[in-house]
């Protein structure tokens, strides 16, 4: 028996390449970068590279980019801009640590349609002359459908031309949690045209604990930690350096990889879907024109997806519900409610991610096991009815 | 086919519990009591990993499995009970007040409701049944047996209780969930009460109580020793916790609650401290007897008693027990009941 892992989205392990680059770092090249001594001083260097490496792939440069612990703080820094009050406009598919950051100020959210694609009118009815922050995921975590940020993009700086037009002097920016398709998408700021941009090691095979939050030039963060004065004054602490340069191998591994890795997983995908498509009631979730191609979220109304997946795991197959997090407290997924789902059909929905941990013959092997047991759970339910 | 509600808490009795009622060819519900889910500062509430655990071996055991939502009474009818318990300088027992109120009412009524015929638990203890009285009778293992827990459970409940595990030896439980391959066949036990444990009642409290600081003095002199949280928090005979610094341990010997002030003395043989009699209130008996062995504690040793209607008397003093806590009574294996200490 081997695992077959079937839950990218929320994890993936560290890439060979990305833990030998970390090593050094933990013993023989420990030093603080901010020491005096030459010896520290090359782990300055090597840092500033890594940061550099990453900014590359995101087509920004070094300095535009903050280090953090994760997505979840770079979320919580990009909203630090905001003055208290503000208006801000969230898509209502956004993850919780936006979700929750919204809240503390004046937020609605924009609707989106039963693919969890957002609606683009809806957004331009709702952004005013007073919204000062918009945050759209680049890809939704539990669906996986794709977010039209640069059209959101362009609306976003339309507004702010008009405003410096009619020299009005509320700022406004976009943020973008890009933590979901780092590593299957091309990501590039210039392109998405984002002011704030959310990146995370640990869904593109780096190290957990290890995010970014990239900053517009036009854009005056203020810092959530103060202290040594660290990543420019945004982010104080002793710079988490085995991280970056795991994060720097990662990112720039799944980079050059990038087009053949796509086509790999969207035909493991495809094989998947086919084999599927045949239980009775299944549904596939999402945007099929747009959705990342490693995404497969189902659901089979009726059942419970939380039995499903310890039935699975007993196989070794790992898989999850809606959004890891909003499972285990219990909590009804969010994303799944706006898309206009019913409490059957939520209950019911599974999301299976794949990755670098999936190949041909596992993914058959998981098509068979997935549908023998949704097959025997349905008929388990069918006798105790009568 | 005979339907049965089993109580299921992700532990390795109830878990076995399923599994063998299964095995007998009942038709099983496993049913998750969620009775409390919110975490307190520095008490991280397990009870989604438990839900989780209990799912788990229903889905391995192909059983059906229902959660029920039980958290606004068991705030009102056992967490509230405690509270008011404790406020009056008492030391509630609330494992006893779940199984009269929760798990043996609501849980109980709720399952007949749903067409059960019986319900299950993983508790250790047996019922006997003559002249079609149930009777509540001592577990095969004198070290697991949870009759104390169990005296105020009514007869028309015990009559549909099935308690699989009650005939058996813990150790041999453990193997069974083995065999079954329940994978929480070593999760810990949970202690104390369901959600807080033992370790945590002081901060559980202070969380819903306002606790006010007072003076520790010795019982003898009079002499302030030096101070406490709040005089609710101490139980009579209790000897760890005062912080009176190194010597020879002191002892909780007296409460007075109204002063807020606790009494304490190094003299174990203080007559504070013992007793030959105690005065029951709310007393449950199914059973006039007279002669009678009772049980202070859980798994304390039986004693001899005579039972007048309100007071047990003991042959030899015992040492105290608080007010709040229960007595049960016993004849031979069989449970008949008892009551709880009465305020001095």
């Amino acid at each position: 028996m081997h695992m077959i892992y079937l839950d990218h989205a929320a994890a993936t392990p560290v890439s060979d390449k990305a833990l030998q680059a970390m090593l050094p770092y933990f013993r023989e090249s420990f030093f603080n970068p901010s020491a005096a001594y030459l010896s520290a001083t090359k782990i300055r260097r090597d840092y500033e590279a890594a940061k550099d490496q990453i900014a590359h792939v995101i087509g920004a440069k070094c300095a535009d980019l903050v280090i953090t612990a994760g997505a979840t703080e770079s979320i919580n820094l990009a909203f630090n801009i905001l003055p208290p009050n503000a208006d801000v406009l969230i898509s209502s598919i956004e993850h919780a640590a936006v979700f929750e950051n919204a809240k503390k100020y004046h937020y609605q959210e924009i609707a989106v349609d039963k693919t969890g694609k957002l609606d683009l009118a809806d957004f331009q009815a709702k952004l005013t002359p007073k919204t000062q922050f918009v945050s759209i995921a680049l890809a939704s975590g539990e669906l996986g459908t794709i977010e039209p940020i640069a059209e959101v993009a362009a609306l976003v700086k339309a507004e702010r031309l008009r405003r410096e037009l009619a020299n009005e002097t509320t700022p406004i920016y976009f943020h973008c949690d890009a933590s979901q398709g780092l590593g299957l998408l091309e990501v590039k700021v210039g392109r998405l045209g984002v002011d704030l941009l959310t990146i995370n090691a640990a869904k593109v095979y780096g190290p957990k604990g290890v995010g970014a939050l990239y900053v517009g030039h036009n854009v005056k963060l203020k810092p959530l930690t103060v202290g040594g004065g660290q990543e420019l004054g945004l982010r104080s602490g002793t710079e988490n350096v085995p991280g970056v340069i795991g994060f720097a191998t990662a990112i720039s591994e799944a980079e050059k990889h990038l087009n053949s890795e796509r086509r790999r997983v969207e035909s493991l995908r495809k094989t998947l879907k086919n084999s599927l498509s045949d239980i009775p009631g299944i549904i596939f979730l999402g945007n099929p024109k747009n959705q990342l191609v490693n995404f497969l979220p189902i659901s089979l109304p009726g059942l419970d997806a939380e039995r499903l997946i310890f039935a699975l795991e007993n196989q070794e197959i790992y898989l999850s519900t809606g959004a890891a997090c909003s499972a285990s407290k219990g909590i009804k997924s969010r994303t799944l409610t706006a898309i206009g789902l019913s409490d059957t059909e939520i209950a019911g929905s599974l999301r299976i991610t794949l990755g670098k941990l999936n190949d041909e013959k596992n993914i058959i092997e998981a098509a068979t096991a997935i549908k023998q047991t949704i097959i025997s759970e349905q008929k388990r339910i069918k006798e105790n009815c009568i | 086919m005979k339907t049965v509600y089993v109580g299921m808490s992700g532990g390795v009795d109830s878990s076995v519990s399923a599994a063998l009622l299964k095995d007998q060819g009942y038709h099983v519900v496993g049913v998750y009591m969620k009775n409390w889910s919110k975490n307190l500062p520095g008490m991280k509430c397990p009870w989604a990993e438990d839900l989780a655990d209990a799912k788990r071996v229903a889905v391995k055991l192909g059983i059906d499995f229902k959660v029920f939502d039980f958290e606004t009474d068991y705030k009102q009818k056992v967490v509230d009970y405690m509270l008011t318990e404790y406020q009056k300088g008492n030391t509630p027992n609330p494992d006893i007040m779940c199984n009269q109120e929760i798990k043996f009412k609501l849980f109980a009524e709720t399952a007949f409701e749903q067409g059960a015929d019986f319900i299950a638990t993983g508790h250790y203890a047996k019922i006997k049944t003559t002249a079609g009285l149930a009777h509540l009778c001592k577990a095969a293992d004198d070290n697991k047996d949870q009759t104390y827990f169990l005296y105020r459970v009514r007869p028309e409940i015990l009559s549909r209780t099935i308690f699989p595990v009650g005939n058996m030896q813990k150790p041999d439980v453990k193997k069974l969930a083995e065999k079954y391959g329940l994978e929480n066949a070593h999760k810990p036990e949970s202690m104390g009460v369901c959600f807080v444990g033992e370790a945590n009642m002081k901060d559980f409290l202070a969380e819903f109580i306002n606790l006010k600081p007072g003076e520790i003095r010795e019982l003898e002199t009079n002499k302030k020793l030096g101070y406490h949280e709040g005089a609710i928090l101490y139980t009579v005979g209790q000897r760890h916790g005062l912080g009176l610094g190194s010597g020879l341990p002191y002892y909780v010997a007296k409460k007075d609650i109204k002063q807020n002030i606790v009494y304490v003395s190094k003299n174990l043989n203080a007559d504070k401290l013992w007793t030959n009699e105690i005065k029951l209130k709310d007393i449950y008996l199914r059973d006039t007897a007279k002669q009678v062995e009772v049980r202070l504690r859980h798994r304390a040793p039986l004693i001899p008693a005579t039972f007048d209607g309100e007071k047990v008397v003991f042959e030899k003093p015992v040492k105290k027990i608080a007010s709040g806590q229960s007595v049960v009574f016993y004849n031979q294996d069989i449970c008949l009941g008892g009551g709880i200490v009465a305020e001095d």
